[in-house]
């Protein structure tokens, strides 16, 4: 490989400069700036929602900044698309694998680094070879012939490493790439990485495991709610020092106070699994009047956990007892039947029908309470379509205007009281707050307050920090699939993220 | 123009419709032979039966973004088995007809088992038993027999008059109001939309998607028996070819109608326009002097080329939005 | 099965015609193969078919020269697919209501224009001007040419490859930097043009052309294409099962005949057989996840 232009400290590989992104209202980033410097792999840290996927995805060519300026090897680029950031040697390897299923791994492979012409011979023994000696490389025990289809995640982890390694890019987005990997996989691609250090490429590097940014990483950015709380040679911190960065502010005093007197036990779970919805022997009380935080990292099982509870991946161990009954839910039906809500962690495709007006929305789930024998009454839906808008204050021309007229904060307010129309026991919300800027944010929270006061049973999944710390009674944190500690509501920050990276002596027990 | 304004102005399908009807009946009055009289008139709602009663389940179907290609076929079936049960097994009519609605919800359910149970495309299910529905009829008469010399009693079904008008216009009537108060005025429509708009958010509502599915085609199929009798009634045979491409007027009529073919958007009302637009230029046709030969591949042609009119005009402003990014 | 049964059937001549015959058929089956790969259907084949034969047919009885009447086939088949191509790919229309519309306005196009009303052929139109055994040689060595042809386009091209690529996923295929659209068009247009030299090779098996020609030619293709092994779900398939596929289909209704079956039984079977592909289909990929 070409040394010749590696002399670290040099010209950046990469430079970003007060990149700004925002969705809608919601601002991702909010004027960040990073480096990264040939020979060097950098790791890129933060909470849920912090901005890194954004930031990788800005670089990737995936998305395009509002503002700020990014230059590669020196050079500013403007209009970064996904084939541009090919051309100049940046190679992405998300943490969706993003893989045809139906074709062979080597194929795969072939048509991330081959140049895109419609009509061009096929090399396969070329296509072939080329797979085998990359798959060889990163020593994964995969036959080129295979369809992506019937690999494992794990597995199709690997090609997309594959993929980007053999492109010989200057500067590499690993985005978790250790997240389903075995140990020895991982000692590998370690090895790999640092092989790629050492011939001046530039490694950006996604992780949320602590332990593996020390055994790695040369510099580490700590990214919290869109800025970058700065960079810092690891050598010169530590996890605590880490987290603490993570965490950053002190809970806020925004929320609403706790004021609910807690009821009788509606919701019991014992060692309850799904083997499809990975969720495994969870055992977590709820009462009346109280809200419990389910937190965790990305793909902790804390969605699947809701989905087990509502219906839409049944479970098949342990048992679940409703307001001291045991029930068996396996359908979305019953679970509504049974007075169990949830309200759906994205808001645009499983939450609001985006297309259909605010009434038909708000009682969409309520049908069988509010029209018997299937008849629609207009003046029910329009009278209780018209209370939830104005008990939720929710900002609208009015009940016939359609959901996607509606702010993101709006829709949500209207997603709840669609699942408040159904007069629930128990109320899931999957990230309530997700991507709605402050006021409506804060509004939720004293909404979920309310409820809360008047006797509801709310199991809040979110991964806002400050949200789980200042809302819930107590708060439980997964990890892995299964419950890792439940918390009291005076713990700190500091507890809650050890928990869910699995820190064993910074952690509470149970 | 900016999309926006297209969207904006681009006409209600009802009303482009009403007034291409409009059209139609003056063109068809000015220059064809015995249009405009009551007779003829009677004689359209009579041959837009079955036509209309396919076109009414279809909408539903299609407002869940599917699509039932086997309507046709299930009717050709359906009309040779009735024949089959009264004249060689001996049933008495009246069982007989009971039946035969019968082995069409039969064959709709057939079609809801592999769409809404095992969850397969409905495009390509429906496509098969189109095949399949229609082999069986062919098979079951072996392509030459009919039926005949049904009693009086049954071929009144097709010819009969009740009141001032013809029966097919109170069929067709009852069927319309069952249907629009289905579609408008129950949960069931409702769900129909919502699983159009996004199965997956209707899913999440806890809405029964698979039975909802399931409903409309088992209903397509008992009303494609339904439409089997008055259609062997009115022409007093029952043959395997008995209504060969209704899938097309029907879908034509629905889409026409102003139904969104990747569903959610559609009405009942706009089907029976379509239904009526098409009933219409399909007399019509047949009384213009010079085109009389010709008209029933004239109409053909002409449904085809309005079908894709209608999509064409649906699409437009979606991709003239998609194109100026 | 076939051998014990009917004994006669392997007899050479009656064997070869039978090829001949139905060697459009395989044609129409390697175009149809591409189609559902890229996760798209077009039942509007059949009538494309009679409408390319009837033109060349009329083109020929102007006495314009033969071989530019077949050219001609071709040319509208391109033109049809092109058609369907262009509403599928760039309105992103569903293609089973495009092609349902595109089918009854052709047939009733040539029901238009022919009135049922066969074409004579001039002389010496027949079998490439060859002696009838010579051509159907001929015939089938072109079909199984133009197979191969395909398959090797499909296995050993980039564009073939893009059209699993995108049968497979169009997003992942729109990031790769496939253009999914234009890939999609080609599918199609290569549609037409297959349509039209199957009418072609229809054409001069005859000394008439029949416009009432290739009825329910679409489900057969279709049959052929599924049992061959390739996934109505898109990205899957393979050229040589099509192939299997497709002689598994001719060898049946004779089969069928020796049996003592009626040959109105066809059509169900080819339903059947295409519900059965679509369920086993949907088994697999169920039992996948």
């Amino acid at each position: 490989m070409n040394l010749s232009q590696s002399i670290p400290g040099q010209i950046p590989l990469l430079q970003l400069s007060a990149v700004t992104k925002s969705f809608g209202s919601v601002s991702a980033l909010k004027g960040v700036s990073f480096d990264l410097q040939p020979g060097e792999i950098h790791a890129l840290i933060g909470g849920n929602g912090a901005g890194k996927s954004t930031l990788i995805k800005i670089v990737a060519g995936a998305h395009s900044p509002d503002s700020g300026s990014i230059k590669i090897h020196g050079h500013r680029v403007t209009q970064l698309t996904p084939s541009a950031a090919r051309n100049l040697g940046i190679a992405c390897i998300y943490q969706q694998p993003s893989l045809f299923p139906d074709l062979t791994v080597a194929e795969n492979i072939a048509l991330r680094l081959e140049k895109i012409r419609l009509f061009a011979r096929v090399h396969w023994t070329n296509r072939r070879l080329k797979a085998v000696q990359l798959l060889k490389l990163i020593g994964a025990d995969i036959s080129p012939d295979t369809e992506v289809r019937d690999l494992s995640m794990p597995q199709q982890q690997l090609v997309e490493i594959a993929c980007a390694l053999g492109s010989k890019a200057r500067i590499i987005l690993m985005d978790e790439p250790t997240a389903s990997l075995t140990h020895k996989e991982q000692e590998r691609l370690f090895a790999l990485v640092r092989t790629l250090r050492n011939d001046g490429v530039g490694i950006i590097y996604i992780s949320h495991r602590l332990e593996e940014i020390f055994a790695i990483a040369d510099r580490v950015t700590v990214l919290r709610d869109g800025e970058s709380t700065g960079t810092t040679p690891v050598t010169e911190t530590n996890p605590s020092a880490l987290i603490k960065r993570m965490v950053g502010r002190e809970v806020s005093t925004l929320f609403p106070p706790a004021e609910s007197q807690l009821g009788p036990m509606v919701l019991s779970l014992r060692g309850l699994g799904c083997t499809a919805g990975g969720v495994k022997n969870i055992t977590l009380d709820l009462r009346a009047g109280e809200i419990v935080g389910l937190t965790g990292l990305v793909g902790a099982g804390r969605t699947e956990l809701a989905r087990v509870l509502f219906g839409i991946t049944p479970a098949d161990t342990g048992e679940i007892s409703l307001n001291g009954q045991w029930v068996v839910i396996t359908s979305p039906q019953d679970a509504i039947a049974l007075g169990i809500a949830y309200l759906p962690e994205d808001r645009r495709r499983q939450g609001v029908i985006l297309e259909m007006p605010l009434s038909h929305n708000i009682t969409l789930a309520s049908h069988q309470r509010l029209f018997p024998r299937n008849w629609l009454r207009h003046t029910t839906e329009q009278t209780l379509a018209e209370k939830f808008i104005e008990d939720l204050a929710v900002k609208t021309s009015g009940a016939v205007a359609l959901g996607n007229s509606l702010s993101g904060g709006n829709q949500q307010k209207v997603s709840l009281a669609r699942w408040l129309a159904t007069k629930p026991k128990l109320l899931i919300l999957d990230e309530p707050t997700q991507g709605i800027d402050i006021g409506a944010k804060n509004e939720i929270h004293k909404i979920i307050r309310r409820l809360a006061k008047e006797g509801l049973a709310v199991l809040m999944i979110s991964s806002d920090l400050p949200e789980v710390l200042g809302m819930s009674d107590r708060i439980a944190v997964l990890r892995g699939g299964t419950l890792a500690a439940i918390l009291p509501r005076q713990c700190t920050a500091h507890q809650v993220m050890s928990a869910s990276l699995g820190l064993k002596e910074e952690g509470v027990g149970a | 123009m900016k999309p926006q304004q297209l969207t904006r102005i681009w006409p209600q399908h009802e009303t482009v419709l009403l007034l291409f009807i409009i059209a139609e009946v003056t063109y068809f009055s000015l220059f064809g032979r015995r249009f405009c009289t009551v007779d003829n008139f009677t004689n359209i709602v009579r041959h837009s039966l079955e036509i209309g009663l396919l076109a009414l389940v279809m909408t539903p179907i299609i407002l869940t973004a599917g699509i039932d290609l086997s309507v046709g076929s299930t009717l050709g079936l359906c009309a040779v088995l009735f024949g089959k049960l009264w004249r060689d097994a001996g049933l008495d009519p009246w069982l007989a007809q009971i039946c035969t609605i019968g082995i069409g919800g039969l064959c709709g359910a057939c079609n809801a088992l592999l769409i809404a149970q095992m969850k397969l495309p409905p495009l390509i299910v429906t496509l098969a038993t189109f095949s399949l529905f229609r082999g069986l009829a062919e098979a079951i008469t072996q392509g030459v027999d009919a039926f005949t010399d049904f009693p009086e009693s049954f071929l009144f079904l097709g010819s009969g008059q009740l009141g001032q008008l013809p029966i097919q216009a109170w069929i067709l009537s009852a069927a319309a109001i069952g249907v629009w108060l289905l579609v408008h005025r129950t949960t069931f429509g409702r769900c129909f939309r919502a699983i159009g708009f996004s199965p997956e958010g209707a899913l999440y509502a806890g809405l029964p998607v698979r039975r909802q599915l399931a409903l409309v085609y088992v209903l397509a199929g008992l009303v494609a028996g339904l439409a089997s009798l008055t259609y062997t009634a009115r022409f007093g045979t029952a043959k395997a070819d008995a209504g060969t491409g209704y899938e097309l007027f029907a879908i034509t009529a629905v889409v026409l109608g102003g139904t969104r073919i990747f569903g959610g958007v559609g009405s009942v009302h706009g089907t029976l326009l379509g239904v009526a637009t098409l009933a219409i230029l399909n007399n019509g046709l047949s009384r213009l002097p010079n085109l009389m030969n010709i008209a029933s591949e004239l109409s053909g042609i002409v449904t085809g080329v309005l079908l894709l009119l209608a999509l064409t005009a649906s699409a437009l402003p979606h991709w003239l939005k998609a194109n100026q990014k | 099965m076939l051998a014990v049964f009917a004994p006669n059937f392997f007899e050479p001549q009656p064997l070869l015609s039978r090829l001949a015959s139905a060697a459009p058929k395989l044609v129409l089956a390697c175009g149809v193969a591409l189609v559902i790969i890229i996760r798209q259907i077009d039942i509007s084949i059949g009538s494309l078919f009679a409408v390319c034969g009837t033109t060349a047919g009329l083109a020929a009885a102007a006495d314009w020269p033969w071989p530019l009447a077949l050219l001609i086939s071709v040319g509208v088949g391109i033109l049809g697919g092109a058609i369907n191509g262009l509403l599928v790919a760039q309105l992103r229309l569903p293609s089973i209501v495009i092609t349902l519309a595109t089918m009854v306005i052709l047939r009733e196009g040539v029901r238009l224009k022919q009135q049922g009303v066969f074409i004579n052929l001039p002389e010496g139109s027949q079998w490439f001007g060859l002696p009838m055994v010579l051509g159907q040689l001929t015939l089938c060595t072109l079909a199984v040419g133009l197979l191969l042809i395909m398959t090797l386009l499909l296995k050993h091209f980039s564009a073939g490859r893009f059209i699993y690529a995108v049968g497979s996923d169009e997003e992942a295929a729109r990031l790769a930097g496939i253009r999914p659209r234009l890939v999609t068009f080609l599918v199609f247009i290569t549609m037409g043009a297959l349509t039209g030299i199957a009418a072609l090779l229809n054409l001069v098996q005859s000394p008439q052309v029949d416009p009432n020609s290739g009825r329910g030619l679409e489900l057969e293709a279709i049959a052929a294409v599924v049992v061959g092994g390739v996934a109505v779900s898109g990205g899957r398939g393979r050229l040589w099962g099509v192939f299997l596929g497709f002689l598994l289909l001719i060898c049946t209704s004779p089969a069928l005949t020796y049996l003592g079956v009626k040959p109105y039984w066809e059509k169900v079977i080819q339903g059947a057989v295409i519900l059965l592909a679509v369920v086993a289909d949907g088994l697999r990929t169920k039992k996948a996840k």
